[in-house]
């Protein structure tokens, strides 16, 4: 028992009430799947125009978000590293996507991560506490975790883990847009949008490492994003997650765009010269049925 | 100050000052802490630089002149021109004395100060056991103290009354009480509570002595700075020796005591003379004084001082037991095998002049954003206990952070540049491959080495056959240290996930502090 279950507890007891773990319930009934996954590459030194031509690709921002709808953007915001050294998502990555999100008509766009190294270093060092400021909007917020809003989840459909620990704002979301970095990771060999997942869920994360793929795609059962952006503007190829060295960052001013999660992972993966199903969590993703591995089977537009 | 009634009684001006004073302390212990810039804007550490005590005892104990500590010159030469202000009308222990004094009033108090004489042996004691080898005075230096109780126990434990009540009501109390609790919650967050909840080793003991302190307010008043501080009586020394004199009743006072009776620290003698080692001007006497006798001003009165001369047995008698008593610390175990899990701060120097500056104060503590840096309590041996150690169990190090250097007032950890740091070995990391679970049993894993934060990671892996709980072969990813890239961040000890003890775990080996403690090298014969 965690310090918070356990206050919790207490004050359940001096209350005189029995201890009810409240559950959130996430409907897993998949939506039927279009038989081609649609992918967007985009290329460009200008990371704004970047993020719009890709997004226009996919018949743009309103496709993903309705006016009045709360928008979660979920960038890798883990390390305490600069944006050269590529270990979190790029700034003006993260900027030109909130920025669509609230043309598209959002009321409320939230950007966050569960960081691993201190969440102030990580959010300012980043750059993206900043530039995120710089846009000066009510409706953006950039919080740090708040530990009260993790909620149990059943994961009905979960392979390796039958329960999880998820931030709310995420399950309450209309829409979830995932904006991983793509760079090399040590035990997965890479960490792309299954992965960026990760930090919204709660507890000690580092047992979920035996079985890591199978597990991230249980997660991925519940925590689906209506988008996912692979920035791989810059990439990690070696000493991930964190790196620290520039001669590690390949400069790619790429991002891959799609709404199916498996299909963004698998088109990365082939960027670092891999094969999808190299890649655990593709595969275990793939096998639930959650998406498109087979890079044949996608439609790509390249812009 | 002139002989007369004031429109607005110099004791409120007093109070002022007082009032000013631990405001601006409690602003610099709040904002001792990152905020957003690697390079602090402010810090309490102030303070301990004009601390003359400190500024005394370290330099004795490290025998040359500590230049960081030379603004407490200015405490000294205005206390010579002052008398013991300092105390009456600064500091925050004592202003935090005098606002609790109310609720812990003793029934009987007592006029005379309980134990005149123990300051000064108390004193004698710290600058001569600091001076042969003990450093102790961080015990009992007022500020020390203070800023130690403060971090390692009440804001703790006040952040989690706060966010204990706050969970409470988000997750039990229905909307309508969130639209109150949650804007404030979110205020106090912004202000007065820390960033983070901070877990400490030691933390009832710094609370049981932070509240003796106040606690003994039920003996007498001030009893602390009259009978214990030694900072009061350093500053009180000075006074009786420096130019401000108080002048008290005389003949013509006939019955009257009201000064006497008033007097917090026990200053004012049957005769209503004043002891200007003991009188902190709080000028309550000279407000209260229904002739209007009382005056301060700078001449020196014809007779003697009146108050405390202290007994030369005593004195000498604590100077002897600080002079002796070190020579015990030499014969310890301690002295020829240290505690290999006392690891120091990033930047500490070599362990016996690292305890000679350190003060005990805490602020390294405060400021550490990885809450890794705990108290010691017994492991660096008596004179060890509160002084900075990792754990990196509990927390780690940060890789890009330099704070504890910075707050650091004494220069026992000095200033790191982030270059340096970012190659400063604090220790070594060693796996337990019996625990390991790639090892132990063929369990993928490497958390440790996910987090590794070295640019060319410290820890690398082998990806091998190893057996499972099955008695399977399996292929798993092994990692492995490599020792001349790890610098003892200890982050892969935090973020182990194994219950309990980590299966990889830091020790003092190779510190770059310590020469004598440099690791064995395969080319230098140890092949
Ligand atoms: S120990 Fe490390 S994290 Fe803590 S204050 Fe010092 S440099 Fe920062
Ligand atoms: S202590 Fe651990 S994480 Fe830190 S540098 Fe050494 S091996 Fe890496």
């Amino acid at each position: 028992m965690d310090r918070r279950t356990f206050l919790h507890h207490v004050f359940l007891w001096t209350a005189g009430l029995t201890v009810t773990i409240p559950r959130f319930r996430v409907s897993t009934a998949f939506a039927g799947q279009s038989s081609t996954s649609r992918l967007a590459v985009g290329k460009d030194i200008d990371y704004g125009l970047l993020v719009e031509k890709t997004l226009a690709a996919l018949n743009g921002m309103n496709a993903f978000i309705r006016p009045g709808d709360k928008v979660v953007i979920k960038p890798n915001i883990g390390w305490d590293r600069s944006p050269e050294q590529a270990a979190n998502t790029h700034p003006l990555v993260v900027k030109a996507l909130v920025e669509h999100a609230l043309e598209a008509g959002a009321a409320k766009v939230q950007v966050f991560d569960r960081t691993c190294n201190e969440q102030r270093r990580c959010y300012k060092n980043s750059g993206i506490e900043d530039t995120l400021k710089g846009l000066k909007n009510k409706k953006v917020s950039l919080e740090h975790i708040d530990q009260r809003k993790f909620v149990p989840v059943d994961l009905e459909r979960g392979k390796s883990l039958s329960r999880m620990e998820i931030y709310r704002d995420v399950l309450e979301a209309d829409s979830y847009i995932n904006v991983p970095v793509a760079k090399h990771h040590g035990l997965s060999r890479l960490t792309l949008g299954l992965k960026n997942s990760m930090g919204v869920i709660g507890g000690n994360r580092g047992k979920l490492h035996f079985n890591l793929g199978q597990k991230l795609a249980d997660l991925a059962t519940v925590v689906r994003p209506t988008l996912t952006v692979i920035d791989a503007t810059r990439m990690l190829l070696r000493n991930g997650p964190q790196g620290g060295s520039l001669n590690d960052v390949q400069i790619s001013n790429t991002v891959i765009a799609s709404a199916d999660p498996v299909a963004a992972d698998a088109y990365a993966t082939t960027l670092f010269g891999l094969k999808p199903e190299e890649i655990a969590s593709t595969k275990a993703a793939y096998d639930l049925g959650l998406g498109e591995m087979t890079i044949d089977n996608l439609q790509i537009i390249e812009v | 100050m002139a002989n007369r009634k004031h429109i607005i009684p110099l004791s409120r001006w007093r109070q002022l000052s007082q009032a000013v004073c631990l405001l601006l302390f409690l602003f610099l212990f709040s904002k001792t802490d990152y905020t957003g810039s690697d390079q602090l804007e402010y810090a309490v550490n102030i303070i301990f630089r004009f601390d003359p005590l400190i500024a005394t005892a370290v330099m004795l104990a490290a025998k040359s002149v500590v230049l960081l500590l030379l603004p407490a010159l200015i405490l000294v030469a205005l206390s010579l021109l002052l008398g013991r202000f300092f105390c009456g009308w600064a500091c925050p222990l004592g202003t935090l004395i005098d606002l609790v004094h109310p609720l812990l009033k003793s029934h009987n108090p007592a006029l005379d100060t309980r134990f005149p004489r123990l300051r000064y042996g108390i004193l004698a004691f710290l600058l001569s056991a600091a001076f042969f080898g003990l450093p102790l005075v961080g015990y009992l230096d007022p500020f020390s103290l203070l800023v130690r109780g403060l971090t390692l126990a009440v804001e703790p434990a006040i952040n989690h009354a706060a966010t204990s009540f706050f969970t409470f009501t988000y997750q039990k109390a229905p909307a309508l009480v969130n639209l109150v609790t949650e804007p404030l919650y979110d205020f106090l967050q912004a202000t007065i509570l820390p960033f983070s909840q901070k877990h400490y080793h030691l933390v009832y003991l710094s609370m049981a002595i932070l509240a003796t302190v106040f606690l003994l307010e039920l003996n007498q008043r001030r009893f602390f700075c009259r009978n214990l501080c030694p900072l009061g009586a350093l500053l009180g020394l000075l006074a009786r020796f420096g130019l401000m004199n108080g002048a008290g009743g005389n003949d013509a006072c006939g019955r009257c005591t009201t000064c006497r009776n008033i007097c917090r620290m026990g200053a004012i003698d049957e005769q209503r003379h004043i002891d200007m080692a003991a009188c902190t001007l709080c000028l309550e006497c000279l407000d209260k004084c229904p002739r209007s006798t009382i005056i301060f001003n700078w001449k020196k009165p014809l007779t003697l001082q009146t108050g405390y001369s202290g007994s030369r047995r005593f004195f000498l008698g604590s100077l002897t037991a600080g002079a002796l008593l070190p020579l015990f610390t030499n014969v310890r175990g301690l002295a020829k095998v240290t505690n290999q899990r006392l690891i120091r701060p990033p930047g500490a120097l070599g362990e016996k002049e690292f305890l000679s500056l350190c003060v005990r104060c805490g602020e390294c503590m405060k400021v550490c954003i990885g809450n890794t840096l705990q108290p010691v309590f017994l492991e660096a041996g008596i004179e060890g206990m509160f002084s900075p150690k990792v754990d990196s169990r509990l927390g780690y190090c940060e890789f890009n952070c330099t704070l504890c250097g910075q707050v650091c007032p004494t220069g026992a950890i000095r200033e790191l540049q982030l270059t340096e740091k970012h190659t400063f070995k604090i220790g070594q990391a060693f796996f337990d491959k019996n625990r390991c679970l790639p090892y132990a049993r063929g369990i993928p894993c490497m958390v440790c080495e996910e987090h590794c934060p070295t640019a060319d990671k410290a820890i690398k892996f082998n990806e091998t056959m190893a057996t499972n709980d099955r008695g399977q072969q399996v292929q798993v990813k092994q990692p492995f240290v490599v020792a001349e890239l790890c610098i003892g961040c200890g982050i892969c000890e935090h973020k182990c996930p194994l219950p309990g003890a980590a299966a990889i775990r830091i020790t003092n080996a190779g510190e770059t502090r310590s020469p004598d403690k440099a690791l064995p090298v395969a080319s230098a014969g140890y092949g």
